[in-house]
This record gives structure tokens, sequence and C-alpha cells, in this order.
């Protein structure tokens, strides 16, 4: 008993710095293995791993000695006290190592707004293939006249996006921060008879633009010539 | 199951983006308790009405801090001897008058530009407001009897009158000699590693929970209830108000989360939702008994709440 209570008190007095580090390997580790790319947009990809590595610096340095006097705080958890908050803090951080993201993009889109974030400087000079999804998306939100782009040849990748009463788009996500942001930029297809996308399904297609009456409306609609079924690509949120 | 996975994937998404904001929140906070002098330039502050809080809500750019790590450091001010006006005004407004908090809310929402001028302002406004509405009440009846004690040691009685401290010590007078102040004793710096790490420990248990709310309510709750709220101008400002008071996530953080329902609501109520939470919350109503007694926490929390609704109907009333 006196040997468990001892077991104990050493574990609560280690904690802080375990739970530091075990944060600090959390975020270190969600930047090195690409899960980022799956929640958060590019631009803060350094700062979290920047973050990480500083954790995980103040858990070694909390039991290097370094000429300083043993920290107090270390002593104060010594009676076996843990607070239980840093239990809900270490096991939040273990489920979200133990259980990776998985997000239904067409679930998350489905409750987002449609109102597209500013985006980069359009390049107008590229050819139409060479053109992204989201550029489309832009560049026929920003030219109503979609008569403009009847032929143009399209080669763009994205995933099924289902939304209620529609039929399914290509679409992708935008971001501006992370995943509680996502916007998405969805584009029309005329499926091909038969062909039944599965809701999150990540496609390539290779077709022309034209332009077909829908609902009344004359809307950009992608004819597609070949769809491919490929992965998820490694960074599939665009800013 | 997909709805489920979708939250677990926006609350990572949250928490891995606001882990590096709290820490650099929580490392500039410990720093200022390193750096911050016992009493020396403090006798220097401003004590009037209106100078006391403009400097305090000012302060929030040299000790920027997340109202976790303010409030320790609003406390340390105020025992020092600084104007109560000043301890005030850094307390309220410098959670979000700080560089740290306005470059997270430019980096939420940078499409927003009038976001990153209301959200200040408003802060600053609201410390004002706050100030007066406690300047009425005596020492003695706002600051908690450990931090009166504290402050009765370090305040300077030969410069500051028994009617201007309002402390209740009754014969003291204007010419008694000033009692020793304490020795100024810096944290070494072991300690502060520690108190630092604890303290960010202890504030990231606060990040999980207000990100798994945030995540929930954003997957969850149908989307026509969103907008069922978010159309009527100050109901949405109530929801969002409420909200802000629940989830109590810092304010280096909070525009992240604000996020998820900026789409979804009224402008007033976003800006509600930023500046309230700052002032008001679950989180801070413990934090503040480390500095006010439980009566000046309802005013403040009352004050507070109906300033920020003012607000909000107001910028409703411009951009709708």
């Amino acid at each position: 008993m006196g040997q468990w209570a001892a077991a104990v008190r050493v574990l609560a007095a280690m904690l802080p710095s375990l739970l530091l580090a075990l944060w600090g390997w959390l975020l270190f580790w969600s930047s090195w293995s690409g899960r980022l790319s799956l929640l958060l947009r590019e631009a803060f990809h350094p700062l979290v791993s920047l973050a990480g590595a500083l954790l995980l610096l103040l858990a070694v340095l909390w039991w290097l000695p370094l000429g300083w006097r043993r920290p107090p705080a270390l002593r104060l958890r010594a009676s076996g006290a843990v607070p239980w908050h840093w239990v809900l803090s270490a096991g939040a951080a273990a489920a979200v190592l133990a259980f990776p993201p998985a997000p239904s993009f067409s679930d998350l889109a489905a409750t987002r707004p449609t109102a597209l974030p500013d985006g980069p400087v359009l390049i107008f000079h590229l050819p139409p293939e060479q053109r992204s999804l989201t550029e489309w998306v832009r560049l026929l939100r920003s030219q109503p006249d979609p008569a403009l782009h009847d032929g143009a040849p399209v080669r763009i990748s994205g995933f099924v996006l289902e939304r209620a009463g529609q039929p399914p788009q290509l679409a992708r996500l935008l971001v501006r921060c992370c995943l509680a942001d996502a916007t998405p930029a969805g584009l029309d297809v005329a499926w091909p008879g038969g062909v039944a996308p599965a809701v999150n399904q990540w496609l390539e297609i290779d077709g022309t633009m034209t332009v077909k009456s829908v609902a009344g409306r004359q809307r950009p609609v992608v004819v597609p010539e070949r769809i491919t079924p490929i992965p998820r690509p490694e960074r599939p949120l665009e800013p | 199951m997909a709805p489920l996975s979708t939250a677990w994937a926006i609350f990572q998404g949250l928490l891995l983006e606001a882990l590096p904001f709290l820490l650099l929140g929580v490392a500039i906070s410990g720093l200022a308790r390193w750096l911050l002098p016992q009493t020396g330039w403090i006798r220097l502050l401003p004590r009037q009405p209106f100078l006391a809080p403009v400097v305090g809500a000012l302060m929030g750019f040299a000790l920027p801090a997340c109202e976790c790590g303010n409030v320790p450091i609003a406390r340390r001010l105020i025992a020092s001897g600084a104007p109560l006006g000043t301890g005030f005004g850094f307390l309220f407004a410098a959670p979000v008058l700080n560089p740290i908090v306005i470059a997270s809310t430019w980096a939420a929402f940078p499409d927003q530009p009038w976001l990153l001028i209301a959200r200040p302002c408003g802060a600053f406004l609201i410390a004002l407001a706050l100030t007066f509405v406690l300047r009425p009440v005596p020492e003695h009846a706002l600051l908690t009897d450990a931090l009166l004690e504290e402050r009765r040691l370090c305040q300077p009685l030969a410069q500051v009158g028994l009617l201007e401290r309002r402390s209740g010590m009754l014969g003291a007078s204007a010419i008694e000699a000033p009692l020793p102040a304490p020795a100024p004793a810096r944290l070494a710096p072991a300690d502060l590693l520690a108190h630092s790490s604890r303290e960010f420990l202890d504030l990231l248990s606060l990040l999980v929970v207000g990100c798994a709310i945030a995540a929930s309510v954003q997957t969850f709750l149908p989307r026509s209830w969103l907008l069922a709220v978010g159309e009527a101008p100050t109901l949405s400002i109530l929801a969002l108000m409420l909200m802000a008071v629940v989830i109590s996530v810092c304010s280096s953080v909070d525009a992240f989360l604000a996020l998820g329902f900026a789409a979804q609501v009224t402008p007033g109520a976003l800006l509600a939702f930023l500046l309230l939470g700052p002032v008001v919350d679950l989180k801070l109503a413990g934090l503040f008994t480390v500095v006010l007694k439980p009566r000046a926490i309802a005013i403040t929390a009352v004050a507070a709440a109906m300033v920020v609704l003012l607000m909000g109907q107001w910028v409703n009333g411009l951009l709708l």
C-alpha cells in the first residue's frame, strides 16, 4: 500500500512534465505526419510545429537542474493530488493521438454557407485545363456570363458533394484558418447515365465546360469525358 | 457516425489551431509576471478618473495576455498600490486590447476589417464603463480581503489620503509616514517555468472543453436553428453572449471559435461574442474571485452584459 502511494506521488510529481511532453509530441507529430493538412490552413503549420517543439523543450527543462533550485511546484503535487482537469487534458491528447481525423467533407459542407472568402489573385492567363476547381468557381462567380467559357477544356479534382434537394457536385473545401471555417466551392457536373458518384469520393474529371439551362437559368456545367477515382490528396484544403 | 467524425475533426482543427496562441499568451503572461516591478513606477501612474483606466487599458500592449494570464497581473498591479482605475482598466480591457489578440482576430477574420477596429474599441469602452460603474463602490466592498491587505501594505499613505483610498482604515492620516514597502521579490527562473507550465496546463483543459462544445454545436445543432436565432438582431446577440459565457475560451483563441458561427449570425452578435467572453465567462468567474468580491463580480457581469448588448445592437443597426 505504501509503495502504491509512493508510486502515485511520484507520478503526480512527474505529471506536469509528462503532460507538456504529451501535448508537445501531439503538436509535433501532427505536423510531421501530415495530419494538419486535413485540419488547418497551410500557413499555420509552422506555428503548430514550433509550439510543439517549445512544449517538448519545456518538458525537458522541467527536469534539468541548470543550476536552478528545484521548482517548488514539483513538490506541490507530491501529495498525490492530481487535478481532474489535467486528467481530462491527458485523455483528450491521448484520444487525439489514437483517433485521427476522418471528416465527411460532404457532411461538413452541408452545414456551411456558400459565400466564398476572398482568395488569392486569379491567374486568368493560365490555360483553362490548368485551372483548379477552386479557380474555376471563383472565375465563374466573378464573371456572371457562363457563355464566355463554353467549350473550354476542364481538368479538375475534388470530392463528391451532395446537398439536400440538389444533384451531386464536385467540390473542394476552402479554409481561412481551420476546418471550423471551411467553405465549400462546388461545380455542377453532368454525370453520365449510369454513373452514381459516391458521396465524399474523390474524383478527377477531364471534360469540357458547357452551359445548360437549370431551373430556367443558364448555368456552367462540366461535361465529363473521363472520370477517374483518386485517393484523397495530401493537401485537400485550399486557401 | 459521419457527423461524429466531422465533429471530431473540427474539434482537432480548433484545438491544434488555438494551442500555439494559448502557449504564446501564457509565455508573455509569465514574462510579464517576472518583469513586473513591485512598486517603483506604479506610483507614477495617473489617478484621474478618466486617465487611470485609459492608461490601464493601454498597458495591455505592453503586457499582452489573454484574460486568464491577465487576472494575476491585474491583481499584482492592484496589490502593488496602483490606482484602482488603472487596475480595472487593465483587468477588463487588456485581454482584448493587446497585440496577440488583435493578431489572432486578424488571422481568423482577414476579410472583415471592421472587426479589427470594433473589437479593441469595444473592449476599451467596456473597460471605461465598468471602471466608472465600480468607482462609487468603496474599496473594502470591491476587493477581496487578502488583496485589500496586500494593497494596504503597498499603498503610499503619504501620497494617497484616506478618502481617496476609501479603504475603510479609520484613523489613517495623510501625513502618516508610509509603511515600508515589501522588498521586491522576482521569481526565480525555475519557479517561473513551473508556474507558467502549470498555468498553461490549467488553461489547456478549459480550451479542450471549449473546443469540444464549439465543435458539437457546429456539427449537431441544425443550421436552421442557428439561422433562426442568428437572423434576429437582438436574439442573435443574446444567444452569442450566452455562448461566450458558457464556452469560456481565452481571448487569444476565441476568434477562431467564432469562425464557426460567424456566417450564421448577425455582425452585432459576432462582436458581442468577441467582446463579452474576455470580461465575463464561467471560467473567469472563478479567476475573478482572487481580485473582486462576489457582489463586485455580479455588478461587473451585469454591467458588461448591458454594454455589450447595446454595442451589438448599434453594430446591427449600422451593418444590417
